[in-house]
Order: structure tokens, then C-alpha cells, then sequence
């Protein structure tokens, strides 16, 4: 057992369940979608990028680039989040609400596509 | 070939059928060299994820620790801080910039988790900034951003240029004399002081160079081995096996183009030979050919230093060197052995003086410290009329030349010197013939390079004989004086001589006819041609009844008003017609015109 796979593989996974718990909800209704779980998922979205940089194979360069979309959609649901909070004057509304969550909806879709990588990484691995 | 499309399908699709190959192989070898420099950037990538981790992760618990720790607003209710203002407290906190407790003034309860949050943070930034700082010093990355940098300069490169392996004390004074002609080059050298060097030299234009070894062809490749620009390549290092490396390199990758390697053994240079055809550089035969040259032909000898010395240079003085007699040879090393093999073929004697027991062939030879007195006296100097101070140390041979001279002040002194330090201590001793190794190999190379024709003519001259020397001598000095004037090349083609037009495919086109002063055809032109090059076939110093043909190429030599002369008489059309002929013609077109209407 290699640790850095370990590692790895727990933060690539950690980063799309983490998108996929604030994702899931009623997509207008804040109540449902926790900003703590938000903070996370950006957090580690950014360490699984970091743990992408240098890898030189091809896969590795897809890895690196479904990893940028979503810290891209994020930071930008981010942003969308705190002027909602913070100078908008309708505050956090059901619109908002629901243009943050789906941003982070896209975010999702690239987690995903960064963990089907890893698995095929990890099958193809062991037929070879 | 005017459309350009046409040229374009010609250049993808009408090369010779090796063309491709040949180029396929260099872009290969480039690409592996280039692809090592990329490998290195992505490990200091790698090693940047440590600290860029940390850092994230201080600077999120931080972030979070300052949202969940219960603050109060200004009236004393309980308030949370959001995540926006928790991370710009955060922002300006880590990075010392400290802008105070925002919205409300803290708590102690959060005073504590800001105290803990900066130590972290500052030991976050001092990591990761310690980490990037260590790799912008290390040497793997700096010479991988080197390779690179190195690479697209080359790469860029448009004017023809030349790779030059070796950078020593050769390269350099090759590279300034091509700097100062306009000419562009690249350079290899191992050691990298020598290429850091090269920013020190102050070249006119941007001279790239790369600290690598050149034996690999992959670093030659990136060098510009494989560009269409590059038009030749130069092997100047002080390792034999480098130079037959390069010399290899190139003949396979790139056999089309022109090789020069200096060598200094003879098995290396045969071993050169059987990759294509290179032009080797001997420093020590080429000095021992001059010699030779010098005691047999005296005229030809002043002819080629006067001519190798370039414009400007005095002519030198005959010298006068001993032509029987017997000859005594100080060191017995790479130039003392072609030394002794060339004065024996002169038919002259020759002792040798050697440390230790040598096969001198059928020279006599004394065993013992050159530089001790008593040595050289047994060597009976008195009764010898030249003495070569060969040894590869500069002090032994000053103090060869000296007490030589002062034991029998009519010996012709040859010495050899071998650092560029002693270069004033040399031309104070002002020895008869004196052998710079850089130095010959340097001229060598510019001549072979920048006037092939100068280098042809130095070739074929010994061949004419030494009254044919002197003559040229004398003629030569006549025109110019005893100041060598200027050297130029004329290629007799449609581009470069438009004027001259029909009449040279005539089989009338006399050198004699060409070489007149274009206001007075009474008066000839003063210049002198030294060789006609048509082909491979060559002609030394033609006289007025050689015919030209188209494609012809000259070198001449005389004042620079003969040269701006002889560019009237091939550009302005009109004007070879009144030195045939010695009618005027307008050179104007409504004169034509009117002068044709009224012939008419």
C-alpha cells in the first residue's frame, strides 16, 4: 500500500462528497445547504488541486484540469455567496440561493469526472 | 518561383528524399533534450505541494476557528462572524498587514484564536516563501530554466548562424571577429564560468549560450543543430574525443552542413575523416607547414601572413631563414614531433632535446632539461642556425629564447606560446616565428568561414612557387602601398553584376576589359585579382586576358575607391559599353530613348 495513493485518493473523494452534501437539497431553499460544508469543499477542492501538480502523464493532466474547473465553480459560488450576504440588499433569497447551488452543481460534475479518473487510473492499473 | 504558393507546396513536398529524414532524426533528439528540461520543472512542481498544503490548510482552520468562536457586537449580544469577514480579518492578518478587529471589537475568546492563527500563519508563509526561494537556487532548476530560455532563443534565431562547441580562448576570439563581420552564433561549453562569460563580452548582437556538454547530440540539437539557419558547425573543444564526438554528431544528423574541428592528433583526424568529409584544424602541422613554407619560399610565406592579417596590416618583412644548417628542437611533445618530421623532409639535421628517452626517428637526440645551461651547451648552439622553443611551458620557453639568443645572437628563433597571459613577454622577445595555438586555429577557422576564397588562394598559393609570390608581392605593393588595403569577393551572377548582362556569356569578357577606371578607360582599375573561382576550378591571380563567364567569383584586393569603381561598372547599366567600346552612352532613359531615335 502506497500512502501518497492514500492521501490521494482521500482527498479527491473527500473534495466530491463534500460538493455533493452542500449540492444536494432543494436548490432554492438556504436552509438546506450548510455555508460550513461550502468552506469545506473549497478547502479540499484546493488541497486535491495542490496534490495534482506535477504529475506528468496524460491522465495526470486531466486530473489537473477537472480539479481547476471545480475550484473555479466554487471560489465562484463562493463570491456569490458572501455578496448575497453581505452587500446585497435582498440578502440570501431563494435566486441566490439557487445560482450558488447550482455553480456548485457544476463543481460537482467535474469531482465526478475527477473520480471516474481514479478509478479508471486504479483498474487499468491492475490489469497492467 | 514568384508565386508563393508554389514555394510553399516546393517546400513541404519537392525536398531530396533524404531531406526529411535527416531532419526528422535532429527534431527527435531536440525534443528528448527539451522534454528532460520539462521533466525537471514538473519535479520542483511536485516539491511545491508540501507547502502549498500547509499553508492552505493554516490559513482554513484559522479561517474557520474565527466563524465558530461566539464573538459580541458592539451593544454586548452574542454574534457570529461569517465566513467573508473571517477571511479578511484573516487576509490582512497573516500577511502583517493588520488592519484591526472589524466589525466588532473582539473578544478574549477570539484575541486567543488570532494570537494562535498569526504564529501559524507567519510559520505557514516562512515555509512556503523558504521553499520557492530554495528551489529558484537550486541547480537542477536553474539550469532546466537555462535549457529552456537557451532553447527558444535558438529556436527564434532567423539569420543564419553558427554553432560553435567549445567556448575557450579559440571560440572567443573566433566569436568577436564574427560579431564584428555581423555574422550570428550560438555556444556550447561545459563550463559554465565560460558561457556566463559570454555576457561579460561585449558582442554586438545577442549571442545565446548554453553551459552543457557538447558530446551529447541532444544538447547539439537544442544548440540549433537541426535549424535552417544554421550554416555550419565548429568543434573548438580541448578534448579530442568532444571534437570527434561533435564532428559525428553532425555528420550524421546533419550532413549537408560544413564542420571544422580542431585536432591535434593525427589518429583523430583520420578517425574525422570517415565521417563525411570535416575540415580538421592542426594547430602544430599547420605551424610546422608555415615553417616549412618559410625556409623553402620566403615571398610566399610574407605573401600569406601579409594577406591572413587582414586589412589594415603592414606588409611583414621578408624574413630570411636559414636554409641548410642543422636545427635544434626543444621538446618533443605534439608540436615538436611534427616539427622535426617537417624539417627533416626539408633535408635539414635536427637534435632534439627531451626529459626523457624519446623515438626521435633519425634525428639526433639529448636527453635533458631544455632550460639548464649546461644541456644546452652540449647542444652546441654556435654551430646551429635554428632553435624551437616547443615545450607546453611558457617560462621554459622564454628562457629557451633567451639564452639561445645570447649564446649565438643569428639563430632563428621559433617558440611556441601557450598561455595568453605571456603574449607581452613573447612580442618583447620579438622571436622570429612565433606559434599561438588559439590564435592559428581561430584565423584558420574565420578564413575558411568568412572568405572562402581568401582561404582557397592561402591554399593553392604554395604550389605557384616563390618568384610567383614575389611578383604578386611587388604588384601588391604597388597598388596598395605597404599597407594592405581592402579584400572583397564579386560574384558574377544576374543578381549581383545586372550591368554586365550578355556580354560575359560572350566568351569576349576580358578580365582587362572589366578593370578599367569607369571616367577614364585609359586608366586601369587599382585593384588586383587574386583568384577566379568557377565551380570548383580555380585560377590564381589571372591576368587581363582571362575571359569571364557567367557565375565566376573574384577576390580582389586594392583601395576601397576601386571597389565602389568596380560596383559602378556592374550596376549601372551603360557603363561597361564606354569601357568596351569607349562610347558614351546616356544612362538616362529619355536620353536613350531620344540618342536610339536619332541613331535610328
Amino acid at each position: 500500500m502506497n500512502l501518497e495513493k492514500v492521501v490521494f485518493g482521500f482527498f479527491v473523494v473527500l473534495a466530491a462528497t463534500l460538493n455533493f452534501g452542500f449540492f444536494i437539497g432543494d436548490i432554492d431553499n438556504p436552509e438546506l445547504h450548510n455555508p460550513y460544508e461550502l468552506f469545506a469543499a473549497v478547502v479540499v477542492n484546493l488541497i486535491a488541486t495542490v496534490l495534482k501538480f506535477g504529475d506528468r502523464t496524460q491522465i495526470g493532466a486531466v486530473h489537473l484540469a477537472t480539479s481547476l474547473v471545480a475550484d473555479l465553480q466554487l471560489i465562484g459560488a463562493t463570491l456569490m455567496f458572501g455578496y448575497a450576504t453581505y452587500v446585497s440588499t435582498a440578502g440570501m433569497n431563494e435566486a441566490w440561493t439557487a445560482s450558488v447551488v447550482s455553480l456548485s452543481g457544476g463543481a460537482l460534475l467535474a469531482n465526478v469526472v475527477s473520480v471516474v479518473l481514479l478509478v479508471v487510473e486504479t483498474v487499468s492499473f491492475h490489469r497492467g | 518561383m514568384g508565386n508563393p504558393l508554389l514555394v510553399f507546396w516546393k517546400n513541404i513536398f519537392g525536398e531530396d528524399d533524404d531531406r526529411p529524414r535527416v531532419r526528422r532524426a535532429t527534431f527527435r533528439v531536440a525534443a528528448h533534450s527539451a522534454a528532460q528540461a520539462s521533466a525537471t520543472i514538473f519535479l520542483i512542481l511536485r516539491r511545491m505541494r508540501a507547502p502549498l498544503i500547509v499553508l492552505i490548510v493554516i490559513f482554513s482552520v484559522s479561517v474557520l476557528g474565527l466563524t465558530l468562536i461566539p464573538g459580541q457586537d458592539a451593544d454586548g449580544n452574542p454574534y457570529r462572524m461569517g465566513f467573508f469577514d473571517a477571511f479578511y480579518v484573516m487576509s490582512y492578518t497573516a500577511t502583517t498587514i493588520g488592519f484591526g478587529e472589524i466589525p466588532f471589537a473582539f473578544t478574549y475568546n477570539q484575541r486567543m484564536w488570532v494570537t494562535i492563527s498569526i504564529y501559524l500563519s507567519v510559520i505557514g508563509w516562512a515555509y512556503a516563501i523558504g521553499s520557492l526561494l530554495s528551489l529558484l537556487q537550486d541547480r537542477a532548476f536553474r539550469s532546466a530554466l537555462a535549457l529552456q530560455h537557451f532553447s527558444r532563443k535558438v529556436s527564434r534565431l532567423r539569420e543564419p548562424f553558427m554553432l560553435i562547441a567549445g567556448y575557450g580562448r579559440t571560440g572567443e576570439l573566433l566569436g568577436h571577429s564574427f560579431d564584428a563581420l555581423g555574422r550570428r552564433f550560438v555556444v556550447l561549453d561545459r563550463n559554465s564560468e565560460r558561457i556566463d562569460g559570454l555576457e561579460l563580452d561585449s558582442y554586438h548582437a545577442d549571442v545565446p549560450g548554453l553551459a552543457a556538454d557538447a558530446r551529447d547530440p541532444g544538447h547539439l540539437a537544442v544548440a540549433g543543430l537541426g535549424h535552417s539557419s544554421c550554416e555550419a558547425v565548429v568543434a573548438l573543444t580541448d578534448d579530442e574525443e568532444a571534437n570527434l564526438a561533435i564532428v559525428m554528431a553532425a555528420a550524421l544528423l546533419r550532413p549537408d552542413l560544413p564542420v571544422i574541428a580542431r585536432v591535434t592528433s593525427r589518429t583523430i583526424a583520420e578517425r574525422m575523416q570517415a565521417f563525411g568529409s570535416p575540415a580538421t584544424v592542426n594547430p602544430f602541422d599547420r605551424f610546422g607547414d608555415h615553417l616549412r613554407l618559410a625556409l623553402r619560399a620566403p615571398a610566399s610565406y610574407q605573401l600569406m601572413t601579409w594577406l591572413e592579417s587582414g586589412p589594415g596590416a603592414a606588409l611583414p618583412e621578408r624574413g630570411l631563414p636559414p636554409r641548410s644548417g642543422r636545427w635544434i628542437v626543444c621538446g618533443y611533445g605534439r608540436l615538436g614531433q611534427e616539427l622535426t618530421r617537417d624539417l627533416r623532409a626539408e633535408g635539414l639535421d635536427v637534435t632534439v632535446i627531451e626529459d626523457h628517452p624519446a623515438d626521435v626517428g633519425d634525428a639526433d637526440l639529448l636527453v635533458g632539461d631544455g632550460s639548464d645551461p649546461w644541456v644546452l651547451a652540449q647542444a652546441d648552439l654556435d654551430r646551429a642556425v635554428g632553435l624551437v622553443a616547443g615545450t607546453d611551458n611558457d617560462t621554459t620557453n622564454l628562457s629557451l629564447v633567451a639564452a639561445a639568443r645570447r649564446s649565438n645572437p643569428e639563430l632563428f628563433l621559433a617558440a611556441r606560446q601557450n598561455s595568453a597571459a605571456s603574449a607581452p613577454l613573447f612580442a618583447a622577445m620579438e622571436v622570429d616565428a612565433l606559434l599561438v595555438p588559439t590564435e592559428l586555429v581561430a584565423h584558420e577557422v574565420y578564413a575558411q568561414l568568412s572568405t572562402p576564397l581568401l582561404w582557397r588562394f592561402l591554399r593553392e598559393m604554395p604550389a605557384m612557387g616563390d618568384d610567383w609570390a614575389a611578383a604578386i608581392v611587388d604588384r601588391l605593393k604597388g597598388l596598395c602601398g605597404t599597407h594592405l588595403q581592402t579584400l572583397w569577393k564579386v560574384r558574377l551572377t544576374a543578381q549581383e553584376a545586372p550591368a554586365l548582362g550578355s556580354w560575359l556569356g560572350s566568351g569576349e569578357a576580358r578580365l582587362g576589359q572589366l578593370l578599367r577606371n569607369p571616367e577614364d578607360r585609359d586608366d586601369p582599375l587599382h585593384a588586383l585579382v587574386l583568384i577566379v573561382m568557377r565551380g570548383r576550378e580555380v585560377t590564381l591571380a589571372p591576368d587581363d586576358d582571362f575571359v569571364l563567364e557567367p557565375g565566376d567569383e573574384l577576390l580582389l584586393a586594392g583601395w576601397s575607391a576601386a571597389r565602389r569603381a568596380l560596383d559602378t561598372i556592374l550596376l549601372v547599366h551603360g557603363v561597361l559599353e564606354y569601357l568596351v567600346t569607349g562610347r558614351r552612352v546616356p544612362s538616362s532613359w529619355i536620353w536613350r530613348k531620344v540618342s536610339s531615335s536619332g541613331s535610328r
